[in-house]
């Protein structure tokens, strides 16, 4: 199927998301950054809990074991940051392999709170070891170039982008979205239920292991609290949610929109931002319950009639 | 400190957490909602009962039916104006309810530190101990613990031999069934809603006496109300009392033995252990 016009458009994006830095001020880079972050961590959600239908609060464990992967190998094994970077990604899979193994059993909300519980058992126990500062925090050379983190971070996202553009239309993805609506009747025709989960819970845990490394080199300073947010968790499922669950665009679109009216209203109304930003989710929810792209591609099927 | 002492005060603990897992409990068992709000809830009526106590000297017990009453009609409000507008298709559903108390619940804490502002706050409440064979009692502890269980048995009461407690324990059983014996489920549902909102802000009341709080704390709470129901098995309310004790004592001993790092872990470690040994709760009876 050729589209020229899509194509076209992704090309100019991704063109002038390349050449931002060399144009912008820190402020913008810094909004741009936040928002690739937050894209990327809601597609690699979307893979698990939209496709798969399996509902994580404990993905941001594999975020920071990326961040203090790349930290300690920078800091302490004098490593190249893509290197350990990379490396942060591999230990993210490794973890998520006998992990996924024993919590995929789970179902529902059992699954969704035995991930938060992991995820902040993560935290714990990688703020006790004694080599990873003990929660004192871990301090980069802050010589690191802000735009390394940047191209980085976009290079994931548009990476992942590609990665849920292809499952979307591959046989891999009708058997996530055959299990997420009924997971017997997956296995009794023929899929591979196990694996097809331990799969797509893989590749969301790399996703978040990847842009670790990135984020650390964007602190400088990795303590747990900033690198195991769990409000960073929540915020980029909520994005993935307002902008469609198990959409390809979704995140995308749910992403730019949120970090928009959350940088807007921080800048803005900093004493009140929680409150507003806990009221407009609701009210949106609300408005868009199966979020804005499948309402827009519902919209755009009606007046084609 | 020995290990007596330790004992006692995990049991004093569970209490007060076993009355807020009630009210978690009630709400998961007749909606399938996990409240993620729960435990801003808690702290909301932890924060304004320290606050009447400062500024207006009223004690706290007497706060209690005002901060249960408050708590009922907004959780009544909540679920006709918000949670029932929702989706009623069942794929969506679940996400739809997380998402929608995950924002109630910044506009709680939001709301908590605009109005009580962000300082720590306690109720100075009966700060003498009482002592039994090298054991010292808190008092405040004991007079939580006593009143977490007065308010556990009414609870009970209400849900065992009432016809609205048969509605709800007939809704979280079987949903169809409840809708053939003609219950309006609809109705059943705010109720629950409601009162799982005041059982979390009578918790909260009592809570104000046993430990320092600001607005921020709720997800300690709503975590702890999660762990203790699952190991008591969701929906299974003799269940969340034993389990708010096991977690009581874990949590007790853990921070003795581990120190208080470590032990922040001990309440995540029991309840991923018994969700996959024992997936039903530990009593075993499966009611989800």
């Amino acid at each position: 199927m050729r589209r020229p016009l899509p194509i076209a458009l992704a090309v100019v994006a991704i063109a002038l998301l390349v050449l931002a830095p060399l144009a912008l001020n820190g402020y913008v880079i810094n909004l741009l950054y936040t928002t690739l972050l937050s894209v990327a961590l809601a597609y690699g959600w979307n893979l698990i809990s939209g496709y798969a239908g399996y509902f994580s609060f404990g993905q941001i464990a594999f975020f920071g074991l990326g961040a203090y992967a790349t930290g300690l190998l920078v800091k302490d094994l004098n490593w190249e940051w893509v290197l350990a970077a990379l490396a942060g990604g591999g230990v993210a899979c490794a973890l998520a392999v006998p992990l996924g193994y024993v919590m995929l059993r789970l179902r529902g909300p059992f699954f969704a709170m035995g991930m938060f519980g992991m995820a902040q058992l993560v935290r714990v126990l990688v703020t006790a070891l004694p080599a990873s500062g003990a929660g004192a925090g871990l301090y980069l050379s802050p010589d690191f170039n802000v735009a390394d983190a940047y191209y980085w971070t976009l290079a994931i996202a548009v990476g992942a982008i590609a990665l849920t553009f292809w499952v979307d239309r591959s046989a891999f993805g009708l058997r996530l979205q055959a299990l997420r609506e009924d997971e017997q009747v997956a296995g009794t025709l023929g899929v591979d239920v196990t694996r097809a989960k331990m799969a797509a819970f893989t590749l969301s845990a790399l996703i978040p292991g990847l842009l670790g490394g990135g984020y650390a080199l964007f602190l400088t300073y990795i303590e747990p609290d900033a690198v195991f947010s769990s409000r960073l968790d929540l915020q980029s499922i909520v994005m993935a949610i307002l902008g469609g669950v198990g959409t390809v665009w979704g995140p995308l679109v749910g992403g730019v929109v949120m970090t928009q009216i959350s940088e807007a209203l921080w800048a803005r109304f900093p004493e009140i931002y929680l409150m507003i930003f806990g009221g407009l989710l609701v009210v949106l929810l609300l408005l868009l319950p199966r979020g804005i792209v499948p309402a827009l591609s519902k919209l755009l099927a009606e007046r084609r009639r | 400190m020995n290990v007596l002492q330790i004992a006692v005060d995990g049991i004093l603990l569970g209490g007060v957490l076993a009355l807020s897992a009630l009210g978690f409990n009630v709400i998961f068992g007749v909606m399938r909602v996990v409240n993620l709000a729960h435990g801003d809830f808690v702290v909301l009526a932890a924060v304004f009962s320290a606050w009447a106590f400062a500024q207006l000297g009223i004690n706290p017990l007497l706060l209690l039916p005002l901060t249960v009453a408050v708590g009922f009609v907004a959780g009544a409000l909540i679920h006709r104006f918000l949670l029932r507008r929702l989706p009623p298709e069942v794929s969506s559903a679940e996400a739809a309810s997380l998402t929608l108390t995950f924002g109630l619940s910044y506009f709680l804490i939001g709301l908590g530190m605009i109005v009580f502002g962000g300082r720590f706050v306690s109720v100075p409440y009966l700060t003498g101990a009482f002592h039994l064979g090298g054991i010292a009692i808190s008092q405040a502890r004991l007079l939580a613990f006593v009143v977490a269980v007065v308010l556990s048995l009414i609870f009970a009461y209400v849900l065992r031999t009432t016809l609205l407690g048969r509605a709800i324990r007939a809704t979280s059983q079987n949903l169809e069934g409840a809708l053939a014996c003609g219950i309006d489920v609809d109705r059943v549902r705010t109720l629950a809603f409601a009162i799982g909102t005041a059982v979390a802000t009578a918790a909260g009341t009592l809570m104000s006496f046993v430990a320092s709080l600001n607005a921020g704390q709720g997800v300690a709470f709503t975590v702890n109300a999660f762990a203790v129901v699952v190991i008591g098995g969701l929906g299974n309310y003799t269940g969340a009392i034993v389990g708010a004790l096991i977690l009581g004592l874990t949590e007790s001993f853990a921070s003795y033995v581990l120190g208080a790092t470590l032990a922040e872990a001990a309440p995540y470690v029991l309840f991923i252990l018994v969700l996959l040994v024992a997936p039903a709760g530990i009593l075993g009876r499966r009611t989800a």
